[in-house]
């Protein structure tokens, strides 16, 4: 069952107006702003666990070598109540995803910002870019 | 797990509506990586800046001897645009300005530890009301609870300072005055990193203004840290038609490892 994608087809800024924060961690300690990352792939895996979830990717370079990436999400209590749910991503599922590289350098490791789906259909990450706990 | 997200699906969907939705092309025969450089969005344009929606209004419920009963499930507290910021002391100045400066990499709430008071933390808080106790449930950063004794006057005698210290709750009309003291020093009031010290002394004034709409005045005494007390003027709002989830931080704590900060 794909619950919940409908309401979460919008742009990310005007999605973020109507969000409560999602602060875990401050974004900038863990992601780089600036390191913007877009990878195509097919859903392998989707981790529901606090604090944040996150959904791993197989990830096919120029080569053919196939890289499993590992995207975080926002913590399951925002992702619920954007409509998120455990079995939004199916593995099989081919996604492009835009997100954030980690600072440290970790590979194959990034922020989920936005995620499209095999119709076009762009959905909110749930990313805790959008932190604000002040 | 029940959840009602009408209010959330109507809310969205007007977003969607104000706007043409977003229909590209997906390159999903195509697979490859691309690493931009290019900011997604800009942080400033996407923080949450706004009040969280107005709760139902309607009466104030009430207790059997008449006093407001807080008793609901309420959205993580938001502080008022535009107050004073706090009057730091000049060591409390230098070590906040180190923890912003390094991104807040070393904030204990991203350990899976407890905020504290009056930390704010985006996630759900469930009030419970009996005449002798309100207790707090909180659904993030940690799955914990706070006990608000309505019971007594005097504070205990605290030998271990305490993550969420020692609260009595006294009535002032109507409104909740609950004073809290007893703190250890480990949590930080916000991601900023405003430190305190043992001397910290938090006074919160709950006031629920109708039935889906709470205002808290938060009164900050810290000698040793600020050289006046720090007032702050938060709201929350009714959450209606769900239960609260599960959040168990230290499940999967992954982040950790990577916070490097600067």
């Amino acid at each position: 069952m794909r619950t919940g994608w409908g309401v979460l087809v919008a742009c990310p800024i005007l999605l973020a107006l109507v969000l409560p924060a999602l602060a875990h961690h401050s974004f900038e300690a863990e992601y780089d702003f600036n390191k913007t990352l877009k990878v195509t792939g097919t859903v392998t895996k989707m981790e529901w666990m606090n604090p944040h979830a996150h959904f791993y990717l197989d990830v096919k370079d120029a080569s053919g070598k196939v890289t499993n990436w590992n995207f975080e999400l926002g913590a399951i209590p925002v992702l619920l109540k954007q409509g998120w749910r455990k079995d939004s991503l199916k593995q099989g599922d081919q996604v492009t995803v835009e997100g954030y590289l980690p600072k440290d350098g970790t590979k194959s490791m990034a922020n989920a910002r936005r995620v499209t789906l095999p119709d076009g259909r762009r959905v909110f990450g749930g990313s805790s870019a959008d932190v604000a706990d002040k | 797990m029940k959840r009602n997200y009408l209010g959330w699906t109507v809310s969205l969907a007007a977003a969607g509506l104000m706007l043409p939705l977003a229909r590209t092309p997906a390159t999903a025969q195509d697979p490859q990586i691309q690493v931009t450089g290019k900011v997604i969005t800009p942080p400033g344009a996407v923080a949450p800046k706004g009040l969280p929606p107005a709760g139902p209004k309607g009466p104030v419920p009430r207790m059997p001897d008449g006093k407001p009963d807080f008793s609901g499930i309420w959205n993580g507290q938001r502080a008022l645009p535009n107050q004073e910021p706090p009057v730091m002391l000049p060591w409390a100045e230098k070590l906040t300005a180190e923890r912003t400066n390094n991104y807040s990499a070393d904030d204990p709430e991203a350990r899976c530890l407890p905020g504290g008071v009056p930390r704010a933390a985006p996630y759900h808080y469930q009030l419970v009301q009996t005449p002798k106790l309100l207790l707090m449930l909180v659904e993030g950063n940690i799955h914990t609870y706070r006990q608000m004794f309505l019971d007594r006057r005097e504070h205990l005698k605290i030998t271990e300072p305490l993550w969420y210290g020692d609260s009595i709750g006294s009535w002032d009309g109507e409104t909740l005055v609950v004073d809290t003291a007893g703190f250890n020093e480990k949590f930080w009031f916000d991601m900023a990193g405003h430190p305190h010290t043992t001397q910290l002394h938090v006074v919160e004034r709950y006031h629920r203004r109708d039935f889906g709409n709470l205002d808290i005045g938060i009164t900050i005494e810290d000698p040793g840290t600020y050289s006046k007390p720090w007032v702050i003027q938060r709201v929350s709002s009714l959450e209606t038609g769900i239960e609260m989830s599960e959040y168990v931080c230290n499940e999967n704590n992954s982040d950790v490892l990577h916070l490097v900060g600067k």
